[in-house]
């Protein structure tokens, strides 16, 4: 049996007898469908919000019949009162927004900060309107003017140029493949501290150096299996991903009659960033890992990458930056901006080598580095 | 045969917060270890036992000086010299997650024992070693003694010709420390090369053929230990070592 394979063998074994190994390659997976249907199910609250929840709106002057069958018309539920009546019931919670009036100059008082106060505003903005427009219809007649001849004379139709997308769909699987990224990397970080620093706090890696295995395949054995277990973890995200998106777009009103599932190509890329993913983050965690004296230390070290490998992606993600050439071979970054590009149906093969060449050449040097670690007495006994 | 040519290692220290010095902890050492022999290498904790015996296993370069096993040396043979020597040592510990079997048969799996050998040897060390009873129990449940016999299992499961035996009586109950001086006695008529590095003088004196006591570094004696006693007129080798480093003060 090749030197790489006995350690790669023992490794896997400890990473599967391992319970907390275990957890931490399963944690995140686990999580990714609660997150896919949690944030649908919250944006298909806020945009299917019923009206009876916001439509309490007070009104500081007595309103015209006109305006009271306008209100109703509106499904307002309006209240009058003094100004003082009326700020008074605006705070207590009573009502969510309340309008001024003087002569014909509307003041609308609001919350930003208040969900309902928000929805009541797009209501109170409806109303404003259709009042305005029914003094101007109103004025009209009474100069034997034809109000249609006057007003409404623009016709605006809406023509959605990608039917199978939405911003909903979009944001909601990106933030999906961002999960896989951290999931991969939360599982990378545990075998990788308890292979290195682990071992060395144990005292095992004295034994382990006294087998006659260059300390080359011992590193390689070990990153094989740290990548391995990322790679499960990694694919197991996406399986897990892909079902509850399915389930997400079946039951959600938000994704009718749009298709949230990533077409085959970004699934292939996705599998291809996993891998590649692992093999990085592996590396990255071994290398910081192996310079820590205690598994307590190479735990904290390693806490910033789970924030690093998700930040720069959730940023990027949301200021809409795409992928250039330089980009492509950005650690961390390059990864998460292939896969929203593809996703978008924008392949584009140079990005995607430099992504591939790039991470070759970081994983390379990585492990030259962990090889010289391994060749340093004092990273191994600490002297 | 075991030869063993003027080895140092050089580190560094701190002299005061900002400054390092270099020192040597280990200075100068040259012996031979013949074939069905037990070498003890006797000193006070810091000596340099531990320093030596890691650059003869392999796993610490020298600064200077060299390792010979049969005319195979670490810079040209490192792999086919770790395949006939065995390291056991109080900092040599073992996987606690999985059995006793699971281990001797992953270090044979390392060692390149034929497969089809693999169970016959288990057989046979947990026979001699009385392993039988928790041969399938996880190391992390076992007792002392019995994880010491799974360590010694361990070493033997490849039949090496050398081994290097680090304080490994160190902290360990009377029984643990007899299943371990057995041990080396027996593997001694098998003509090995045993080298056994202890503070205990009294310990060393009863199975060491040669001795060679070490002090910062340096060899400060070597003969039997009949020999050393006679060379410094004492009757055990603790009142030798005293003698010959004019007391017990710094």
């Amino acid at each position: 049996m090749n030197n790489i394979m006995k350690i790669l063998k023992k490794e896997m074994r400890e990473v599967f007898r391992d319970r907390k190994s275990l957890a931490m390659m399963l944690i995140i997976p686990i999580m990714i469908p609660l997150l896919v249907l949690g944030m649908s199910a919250l944006f298909e609250l806020q945009i299917n919000k019923d009206p009876e929840e916001y439509n309490k709106i007070g009104f500081t002057y007595e309103l015209s019949e006109e305006e009271k069958n306008l209100a109703q018309e509106l499904n307002i539920e309006y209240s009058e009162g003094t100004p003082e009546e009326i700020k008074k019931s605006y705070e207590n919670g009573e009502i969510y927004l309340y309008i001024d009036k003087d002569n014909n100059n509307f003041t609308v008082n609001y919350s930003e900060s208040d969900d309902l106060s928000s929805f009541a505003l797009n209501l109170a903005d409806t109303y404003i309107a259709s009042y305005q427009q029914m003094l101007q219809s109103t004025y009209l007649l009474e100069h034997d003017i034809d109000p249609n001849e006057v007003l409404n004379i623009v016709n605006t139709t809406y023509q959605i140029t990608d039917e199978d997308s939405n911003y909903f769909s979009n944001y909601i699987t990106i933030y999906a493949f961002m999960f896989i990224i951290m999931a991969i990397t939360v599982s990378a970080t545990y075998p990788a501290t308890d292979t290195t620093a682990g071992e060395k706090e144990r005292g095992t890696l004295e034994t382990l150096l006294t087998f006659p295995i260059k300390s080359r395949d011992i590193i390689i054995g070990k990153l094989a299996s740290v990548t391995l277990s990322s790679i499960i973890t990694g694919l197991l995200s996406l399986i897990l991903a892909l079902a509850s998106l399915a389930y997400a777009n079946n039951i959600f009103e938000i994704y009718k009659g749009i298709n949230i599932m990533p077409s085959i190509s970004s699934i292939i890329v996705a599998i291809i960033i996993i891998i590649f993913y692992s093999l990085f983050i592996s590396g990255l965690c071994i290398a910081i890992a192996s310079m820590s004296k205690t598994f307590k230390e190479a735990q904290s070290a390693l806490t910033p990458l789970t924030f690093i490998s998700f930040f720069p992606s959730m940023i990027a993600f949301m200021i809409n930056i795409t992928t250039t050439p330089l980009l492509a071979i950005v650690p961390f970054l390059n990864f998460t901006l292939i896969f929203t590009d593809i996703n978008a149906g924008n392949i584009d093969i140079i990005n995607i080598m430099l992504m591939i060449i790039s991470t070759l050449i970081y994983i390379t040097l990585v492990i030259v580095y962990i090889i010289r670690q391994y060749k340093s007495e004092k990273i191994l006994f600490n002297e | 045969m075991l030869k063993v040519e003027n080895i140092r290692k050089k580190f560094e220290k701190f002299k005061n917060k900002k400054e390092k010095e270099e020192f040597y902890a280990v200075d100068g050492i040259s012996f031979e270890a013949n074939d069905g022999s037990i070498i003890g290498i006797l000193g006070p904790n810091g000596a340099g036992k531990t320093t030596l015996l890691r650059i003869i296993a392999g796993i610490m370069e020298p600064s200077e000086g060299t390792v010979r096993f049969d005319d195979l040396t670490y810079d040209k043979n490192a792999v086919d010299i770790k395949r006939e020597i065995a390291v056991l040592s109080g900092n040599t510990h073992l996987y606690k997650n999985i059995s006793p079997y699971e281990l001797l048969k992953m270090c044979a799996e390392i060692y390149d024992v034929p497969s089809s050998e693999i169970d016959k040897r288990i057989k046979e060390i947990s026979e001699m070693l009385e392993m039988d009873k928790f041969l399938y129990n996880r190391i992390e449940n076992l007792s002392t003694g019995q994880t010491q016999k799974v360590n010694i299992a361990r070493c033997f499961i490849h039949h090496p010709k050398y081994y290097i035996l680090d304080e490994v009586t160190s902290g360990l109950d009377i029984i643990a420390s007899q299943i371990i001086l057995d041990f080396i006695k027996k593997e001694k008529k098998n003509n090995k090369v045993i080298l056994y590095s202890t503070h205990y003088m009294e310990e060393a004196e009863n199975i060491c053929d040669y001795v060679i006591m070490i002090n910062k570094g340096k060899i400060i004696a070597t003969g039997t230990p009949m020999e050393i006693r006679k060379k410094t007129a004492t009757s055990n080798l603790r009142d030798a070592f005293f003698s010959l480093v004019g007391g017990y003060h710094e």
